[in-house]
């Protein structure tokens, strides 16, 4: 790999304050906030996402919606605006079998998820290509990353952490996808098949500890688990979803009004090396087109960049001491 | 087309008065000592020796739309005996032989067979209730206030073929409207809608107080309230026609054999909860059974539920307003650092960070 933070060719005092270049062969020095200065096509630069995962995206959210209109209405059924909600899906044993029909096409989906990506993991592992850096595991760095990002928030820090292709958000989103997927489908089958699922699992329980009482209350307690965690679990979802998502990733500066990755599975070039700064630098090994505009870019802005860049990121933490003197942080760091 | 037109509008004026005629003949039937003639005065009443004023007005445009719109006065009132009437002294009772027919037995009918039945249930004064209990049971008349329920929609089963084999044998008039009854009740238990026998129920059983006052268990206090909790409860109040409403488990075909959870007759009764449930529940067991038809998350009852409920109400708290947070803290962070919200002419970078701006002033 020849990805490096060689930041010799920039000069002693810079290497000495931070990685603000990394060196790419052939391609030059790039300044760590050189998305200020790069073109982006809205609909996306660079490939993020393969067709498969599009189209899981897209089956996941509009079966979660459906799922989502449906199943609040019948939860809070109490609630003044439920019968008009459950009139919009033909009444309640309607809206019902609506409920479980996008239920099995969403984990139709989550089997076509888990299939696509163990075949392309495999598929890469036999290439030798494989680097879980690259997926959804989550790692140390993330937890670093994140303690990193929000104190440049607070502005600490001058630059954002660099991360891979998930960052520490997305990581925790998917984390939590599978927790809530592998609740609602437990709890749901639970209220689909209340007769079945009483069955197994208190028998299974039995099974395993036969001195335990036969009338342990165990079926009930599980019946009761699984109403309780099916609606939470949902309504957490749909809020984080509502509030957390579609804002992350429509209403942030620089994707608002909309961001069309979800659809063409590209990244804009300013958002990737914002926010996947390592990820960009293996587009830029992988694809000979975006070392070509890079090394133009470069030589392009050199003037700018070798001018103002190395000055700013050597003032800038030394100014942030100075106007922040108040605060004991700042002068640790 | 002009005579097929002439013969339509003929074809439907004639309907049209032969049904106006046969809506007044209804009323004529059941009227047959022409009771209306007085009773059909709205203010025809009196005030009696206790001061409590009492009407005696009869709506023949409602009566008309009763189950017993074809039974006369007197079948039901059989102690009017002449005009003006004596004191009344004795109350309508169920009972009484009518002088309606069945089509198939031509005995007088009688609603006395399930009469018997709701007389043995815990909704009828028992020897050993307290005065206030017995005067808060429900009579037949609490809860059979007269009128037509659900209306009858006999399309659904091939209703007009299977009569006319029927009408090879019987004659029309009490074959149709015997068949109607018959098959109307075969499709669901009540010819009320679940929603209605809720209610009905609901009227009594959710009045805190008045369960409080009859020394009715905690569960038998909280039993509508928690029936609305569940599944059940939620499909039927958005309007199931297939969930399970009080009637469906409480009783059994008899309708009115309701008896307290403990009593071996009892449809809830431990031994027969396996016999309940499989009436919808085909694959019921002895596991199933313990499962809670009326779900308490309160602390007292269902500790473990309590709690768990608790830490996902914190835990979606918690989380919704730490990852909104931290997104505001975002936007909050990226803004100073220069990016504009809109991507436009390929970049959201346009124009010098905040900081800036302000240390050069």
């Amino acid at each position: 790999m020849s990805i490096s933070s060689d930041t010799a060719a920039a000069g002693e005092e810079i290497a000495a304050t931070d990685d603000y270049f990394t060196h790419v062969e052939g391609v030059g020095d790039i300044p760590r906030d050189i998305y200020k200065y790069v073109k982006s096509d809205p609909s996306g630069d660079l490939p993020r996402y393969s067709m498969h995962i599009v189209i899981q995206h897209f089956l996941v959210s509009t079966t979660f919606l459906v799922l989502a209109a449906t199943g609040l209405a019948l939860h809070f059924a109490d609630v003044f605006w439920a019968p008009y909600l459950i009139a919009l899906f033909g009444g309640a044993d309607t809206a019902r079998f609506i409920h479980r029909i996008a239920a099995y096409i969403m984990i139709f989906t989550s089997v076509y998820h888990i299939v696509t990506i163990t075949a392309g993991s495999i598929q890469k592992i036999l290439k030798n290509e494989f680097d879980y850096k690259r997926t959804q595991i989550p790692t140390p760095k993330d937890l670093f990353d994140l303690i990193h990002d929000v104190k440049y928030f607070l502005g600490i820090e001058p630059f954002r952490p660099k991360m891979e292709k998930f960052s520490y958000k997305q990581k925790l989103h998917y984390l939590a996808i599978i927790w809530g997927t592998i609740v609602l489908s437990v709890a749901g089958m639970a209220l689909l098949f209340p007769d079945i699922i009483a069955k197994i699992f208190p028998e299974v329980m039995f099974k395993l500890r036969p001195q335990a009482p036969a009338n342990g209350g165990f079926p009930a307690l599980f019946q009761d688990l699984a109403r309780l965690m099916h609606a939470d679990e949902a309504v957490m979802a749909l809020i984080v979803l509502a509030f957390w998502h579609l804002a992350n990733v429509h209403i942030v500066p620089g994707r608002f009004p909309f961001q069309w990755t979800f659809l063409t599975g590209r990244i804009t070039r300013e958002h990737q090396i914002e926010e996947h700064f390592l990820e960009y630098i293996r587009n830029l090994e992988e694809m000979p087109e975006e070392r070509e505009y890079m090394g133009n870019l470069l030589k392009e802005k050199q003037s700018e960049i070798s001018q103002k860049m190395p000055v700013s990121s050597l003032q800038k933490p030394a100014e942030k001491g100075a106007v922040d003197v108040s605060t004991p942080e700042t002068q640790e760091n | 087309m002009n005579s097929l037109g002439n013969i339509r509008t003929r074809a439907t004026l004639l309907v049209l008065l032969f049904a106006l005629l046969s809506i007044s003949f209804y009323a004529e039937a059941a009227d047959k000592d022409n009771c209306l003639m007085c009773h059909k005065y709205r203010f025809l009443g009196r005030i009696d020796e206790s001061g409590k004023r009492i009407n005696y007005n009869v709506s023949e445009n409602l009566y008309d739309h009763t189950v017993h719109r074809n039974v006369s006065c007197r079948e039901c009132h059989p102690y009017i005996n002449k005009i003006p009437h004596d004191p009344v002294k004795e109350q309508v009772n169920c009972a009484n032989l009518c002088h309606l027919t069945t089509p198939f037995s031509k005995e007088r009918f009688s609603h006395e067979r399930i009469i018997e039945v709701y007389k043995k249930s815990a909704h009828a004064p028992q020897p050993g209730d307290s005065a206030q209990l017995k005067e808060a049971k429900p009579n037949c008349k609490f809860c059979h206030l007269n009128p037509m329920y659900t209306r009858v929609s006999e399309e659904r089963i091939d209703y007009h073929e299977s009569l006319n084999r029927c009408l090879n044998c019987h004659q029309e008039k009490g074959v149709t409207q015997a068949y109607k009854h018959i098959t109307h009740r075969l499709r669901h238990k009540t010819s009320r809608s679940p929603q209605e026998i809720v209610a009905l129920c609901a009227k009594c059983h959710q009045n805190v107080e008045l369960m409080k006052e009859l020394n009715v268990s905690k569960r038998g206090i909280t039993a509508v309230e928690t029936y609305k909790q569940s599944i059940h409860g939620k499909s039927v109040t958005l309007g199931s026609e297939v969930a399970a409403d009080c009637i469906s488990c409480h009783a059994s075909n008899k309708l009115h054999d309701i008896y307290k959870k403990d009593d071996r007759r009892a449809t809830v009764e431990k031994k027969n909860l396996n016999k309940t449930c499989s009436q919808c529940h085909a694959r019921t067991n002895s596991w199933f059974v313990q499962v809670a038809v009326h779900p308490s998350t309160e602390r007292e009852d269902n500790p473990i539920v309590f709690f768990v409920n608790l830490s996902l109400s914190l835990a979606l708290y918690g989380t919704v307003f730490g990852l909104v947070g931290l997104m505001l803290l975002e936007i909050f962070g990226r803004r100073k650092g220069g990016i504009k919200f809109l991507l436009r002419n390929g970049t959201s970078w346009r124009g010098k960070p905040k900081p800036k701006e302000k240390k050069t002033k």
